[in-house]
């Protein structure tokens, strides 16, 4: 039993210790990316364009809807309390600090993190990583960083663009309530948007980013020779990618806020 | 003279299993080797240790004596540009056209030489492998014959001085077979140094300079490829036997395989 426990915890230090090697290995491929010589410039573009243009749909009607509801509940619950005017405090804060935020992590998560995980799965398995390796590519700065840039980059664009759609559906519903001119709706929620609203929501999606993007690599370059680890791959990069960005909201939101 | 690639004592474990123990091999420069054992007993994963892809456990791997594994980064991405690797299964990028597969080697080392240029060689190459048609293709679309070829043409695409082949000719028809193998001929009139793991015994005879036996993890015979084939050692003629079995059953036919006869058993 104690020998079991030490093998569990000794397994467990191992792949802690790899995966820390794992992460300061790309952070160095990060800083070196722009000088390098290769030609992974592409495969950046690529991918901002896969998990970035390609998810705009899913993100405005999941924003937009989420809008509308905030709206909803919050039409509702309020005014029985007298506190109608914080309806837009509320907005701001639930979508620019949390939702926003998390959410778009957690569609990327779904559609890149597993895409990814798979992919370069895929390539272990068929010695395509290898061969890359043998025509000297450095495959963590050609197939590493530009996932990881693309990824960071797109969900934090995201992110934005979900805040934007989600106070976009807010204002679609509140229009059905009380019917207010956009112009003069957006510019009472601008009043209400501070500072420290804007680089909350920049933060988390930055590190949300990274954690998509770094566990979902690391998942994929960990598939050994079999396919049959692929699907174990992804469903690993989606349910740490979940459970590390649950994580660093709190720590984030904890340290900002208190 | 120095061997161009050199195995010092090494040792790797793979998945529990001891892959490669206490390998030590020299390859002789514009020499030809094959590496010959049973299923299993390590051949591809000394040609990729060899070849710089697979860190060992322990021991060395020295490529013009410089030790593979703690080379700067420069000097690394050179001894890239002067070695080729063809994959057992091809290992084409999926992703890319058969074109884009030949073309980014080249992108690598010769990112100085104009576009134009280094498209130019692409479709030289593609011509001399019968894959013109093929250059917009993505892998998926090629048969196996021709992602050999296709691999085949990609390892060379940087002029290689070491060239490192997985089973070259495994699964591919005759006339693809006759095709690679005059290419291999080719190189190796044009002095490159051939590092080949192989069941064939018709490359065998008409590429080995030297030749390599392995079991379970250890080189068991190495040497002259005359002195090896006649090896007194029956683990040796086991082995050899063994692996060119379906195509020969004594040892006369199995000299004559490895000499080049080509109807082993005839009178």
């Amino acid at each position: 039993m104690v020998a079991a426990v030490g093998r569990w915890a000794n397994g467990k230090a191992r792949d802690t210790a790899y995966a820390l090697g794992f992460f300061l290995l790309v952070i160095k491929e990060v800083v070196l990316f722009v000088r390098r010589r290769q030609v992974a410039f592409r495969v950046l573009v690529l991918q901002i364009l896969f998990t970035g243009v390609e998810a705009l749909g899913v993100v405005s009607l999941i924003a937009l809807s989420i809008g509308a509801v905030i709206i909803v509940e919050g039409g509702t619950v309020l005014p029985r309390f007298g506190q109608t005017s914080l309806l837009h405090s509320i907005l701001i804060v639930v979508i620019t600090r949390e939702l926003g935020p998390i959410l778009t992590a957690f569609i990327i998560i779904a559609r890149s993190g597993t895409a990814i995980a798979t992919e370069l799965g895929n390539m272990v398995v068929s010695h395509e990583v290898e061969a890359y390796i043998s025509v000297g590519i450095n495959p963590i700065s050609y197939l590493v960083v530009p996932r990881v840039l693309g990824v960071t980059i797109s969900v934090m664009a995201l992110t934005i663009y979900f805040n934007f759609f989600g106070l976009v559906g807010s204002f679609l519903v509140a229009q059905l309530i009380q019917p207010v001119p956009f112009l003069e709706y957006f510019s009472t929620l601008l009043r209400t948007l501070q500072l420290r609203d804007i680089v909350s929501t920049v933060l988390k999606s930055f590190v949300f980013g990274v954690i998509t993007s770094v566990v979902a690599t690391f998942h994929g370059f960990k598939v050994g020779t079999s396919v049959t680890e692929i699907p174990r791959a992804a469903i690993k990069a989606v349910g740490q990618g979940f459970v590390l960005c649950f994580l660093a909201d709190a720590v984030i939101t904890l340290v900002y806020y208190l | 003279m120095e061997p161009i690639v050199t195995l010092d004592d090494v040792h790797l474990t793979l998945g529990g299993f001891e892959a490669l123990r206490g390998v030590n091999l020299g390859f002789g420069e514009g020499k030809s080797t094959i590496i010959m054992g049973p299923s299993g007993c390590g051949k591809s994963t000394l040609l990729k240790v060899a070849a710089g892809l697979m860190p060992p456990d322990s021991g060395r791997v020295r490529f013009r004596g410089k030790d593979v594994f703690q080379m700067s980064e420069r000097a690394l991405l050179d001894m890239r540009k002067h070695s080729g690797f063809v994959f057992q299964d091809g290992a084409l990028w999926e992703n890319k056209s058969l074109f884009e597969n030949l073309a980014l080697p080249l992108q690598v080392h010769f990112a100085d030489v104009p576009a134009v240029e280094r498209s130019r060689r692409v479709v030289r190459a593609l011509e001399r492998a019968g894959l013109e048609d093929s250059a917009s293709e993505r892998p998926a679309a090629l048969s196996g014959g021709e992602k050999k070829i296709a691999s085949f043409v990609r390892a060379l695409m940087t002029e290689p001085e070491v060239l490192f082949m997985d089973e070259p000719t495994l699964s591919i028809d005759h006339a693809m077979t006759e095709r690679l193998h005059q290419i291999i001929r080719d190189l190796k009139a044009r002095g490159r140094t051939i590092i080949a793991v192989t069941h064939d015994a018709q490359l065998t005879s008409t590429l080995a300079d030297s030749l390599v036996v392995m079991d379970a993890g250890q080189v068991i015979a190495s040497g002259d490829f005359d002195e090896v084939k006649r090896s007194r050692n029956p683990r040796v003629r086991a082995i050899l036997s063994e692996v060119l079995k379906d195509i020969a059953s004594y040892d006369t036919d199995l000299l004559q395989l490895l000499d080049g006869d080509p109807e082993p058993g005839a009178p």
